[in-house]
């Protein structure tokens, strides 16, 4: 973890309730945001999100695959994050699991919604090609590729760039397949379908230190706080997925208080994203 | 239709498709719940204490059809290789029988649930321990689902503090759990496993009710900012009653144990 000397702990801790940070920010502000699109040709879509030293991938690769036989109208999506070794030396063997299977869970809870599917940020039943017996399986992969704070917004953020990046090939399914058979199916090369993602919601997560929170905290700030909430928000201001990470508990006022600044600070998010995601889509399409 | 004869499964299992058709009532405000209960009261609430004679403390939970266990074992020294931490650990696992589900070995199919239940059973109780108390030791709490009908987490996670604190060991306060599923427009206080099948959202929050203090809250699906309002409301209000319950659980009080009326309205 961050090593702080007594002094520096008091001076970060001074700054945040005097809102003025240690990198000139104030409690609300966050680290600019640098957003490149299509990294990785082998997948299907994927983004390269930058806030400060912080630093992720996500990949989003489409397979086919069948149907879970309790749902048979919707695809599948597997979040999946890994926290590399080269980030933090701490991450390396079975360090990093289980804030890879945290930050796998939050993500998941976000981008899935309710067992319904209602909520959801990606429309599983667009996944599917036909129905109970070919659908896409959506992989979403992160990478932390160098922590300082805050992974879960940008892994977020980045999922988000990389599903409007991602282009699912067209399937052309041959028609005389009956009953049990599974029938053919032909893959476009040529022809991509565009992913839907403005109901794909980001996540704001305020850090508590002292009696005050804080957003876009880094490595040194985190090591000071005391709880923080991670709440997902769509671009319609409503809650997709919360969740709590830190020991202490909180006052449940202090709770619905949070909720509403998270509100305020996604609308600002969702807009900077959206304009970066795009400017980015825009670059790699000259390039 | 003929193509769906694939997609079903040759073997009976009552899974929650075939229990489908029963969703439609959930739209009518008139209709009670499958248990005939009101939409913000809950199971009937069973606990009791010292049911496992080699742990150090240990509590059984049931709330209707969930039913679970949890052994508190310690505190007792820590592994070796652990690095020297001056406040205890904690070491939570969650684990389902076989035949917890309608299907057996269903718990372990749908992915790591249990994986998942382990983390968020450490995050609720971490808070409410006071770990200082037990340096350089761990103390292991196994909660095992002996039968799965709904609001599982939440049960483990009460029943959990009621091991500590049948253990001896100090915290803040009692941690209690309740969870709300939201079924259309309609909040529905401690879900059934049915009822959860086809939730649109549910709220899971953890609190120590006398200090009024959430240490775990977990949100998933699309929930307006009311809305969670008052799920919050009913389920800190729920979580306050249970605590009763457990308190005079802990000092032996049969006649309290059973809890009928719960109804937060």
């Amino acid at each position: 973890m961050v090593g702080l000397s007594i002094g520096e702990k008091h001076f970060i801790q001074g700054g945040i309730a005097q809102d003025l940070r240690s990198d000139g920010r104030k409690r609300l502000t966050t680290r600019p945001i640098y957003v490149e699109t299509g990294v990785i040709s082998q997948a299907n879509g994927s983004a390269r999100v930058r806030m400060g030293a912080t630093d992720v991938i996500a990949s989003v690769k489409a397979e086919l695959g069948r149907p879970n036989a309790l749902q048979p109208d919707k695809g599948k999506v597997v979040v999946n994050v890994d926290c590399s070794p080269t980030a933090a030396p701490m991450f390396e063997g079975r360090g990093g699991e289980e804030l890879s299977a945290e930050l796998s869970v939050a993500l998941q809870c976000c981008l899935l919604g309710g067992k319904s599917g209602s909520g959801a940020g990606i429309d599983l039943s667009s996944l599917v090609v036909v129905e109970g017996k070919i659908c896409w399986d959506l992989y979403i992969d992160g990478l932390v590729v160098s922590s300082d704070g805050n992974l879960l917004d940008a892994l977020g953020a980045a999922i988000k760039a990389a599903l409007s990046n991602t282009g699912i090939p067209k399937v052309n399914v041959a028609a005389g397949a009956s009953g049990d058979e599974q029938p053919e199916v032909d893959v476009s090369d040529e022809e991509f379908l565009q992913f839907d993602t403005s109901r794909v919601p980001v996540i704001v997560t305020l850090t508590k230190v002292g009696r005050h929170y804080i957003v876009d905290a880094t490595s040194e700030e985190e090591s000071q706080m005391s709880s923080a909430v991670s709440i997902s928000i769509n671009r319609q201001g409503h809650i997709c997925g919360l969740t709590k990470r830190g020991g202490a508990g909180l006052d449940p006022s202090i709770i619905l208080d949070m909720i509403s600044v998270a509100k305020t600070v996604s609308e600002q998010l969702i807009n900077t994203l959206d304009s970066h995601i795009a400017a980015a889509e825009a670059g790699e399409e000259e390039s | 239709m003929a193509g769906k004869g694939g997609a079903t499964p040759s073997t009976y299992s009552p899974s929650p498709t075939t229990q489908k058709t029963k969703s439609l009532s959930f739209g009518n405000d008139e209709v009670l719940r499958p248990d005939d209960r009101e939409w913000h009261q809950c199971r009937p609430a069973f606990f009791q204490i010292g049911v496992v004679a080699a742990a150090a403390g240990s509590a059984y939970a049931d709330f209707g059809s969930t039913k679970v266990i949890v052994s508190v074992f310690g505190p007792r020294e820590s592994k070796k290789a652990m690095m020297y931490s001056d406040i205890g650990r904690l070491n939570c696992n969650v684990s389902y029988t076989n035949f917890a589900t309608p299907v057996r070995g269903q718990a372990y199919d749908l992915g790591s649930d249990h994986k998942e239940f382990s983390s968020m059973l450490h995050k609720a109780l971490e808070g409410a321990t006071i770990l200082e108390t037990f340096p350089k030791t761990t103390v292991d709490v196994f909660a095992l689902v002996l039968e799965s009908g709904g609001s599982d987490l939440p049960v483990v996670i009460s029943c959990a503090s009621l091991a500590l604190a049948d253990a001896g060991i100090m915290m803040y306060d009692l941690v209690t759990s309740v969870s709300v599923s939201c079924l259309g427009k309609n909040l529905v206080l401690d879900p059934t496993l049915e009822e959860e099948s086809y939730q649109d959202g549910s709220l899971i929050l953890t609190c120590m009710p006398s200090r009024d203090e959430v240490t775990q809250l977990t949100i998933t699906g699309e929930w307006s900012t009311p809305k969670i309002n008052e799920g919050m409301k009913i389920c800190t209000d729920a979580c306050s009653k249970f605590s009763q319950i457990m308190k005079s659980c802990l000092k032996g009080l049969d006649s309290a144990l059973e809890e009928e009326d719960s109804n937060v309205d």
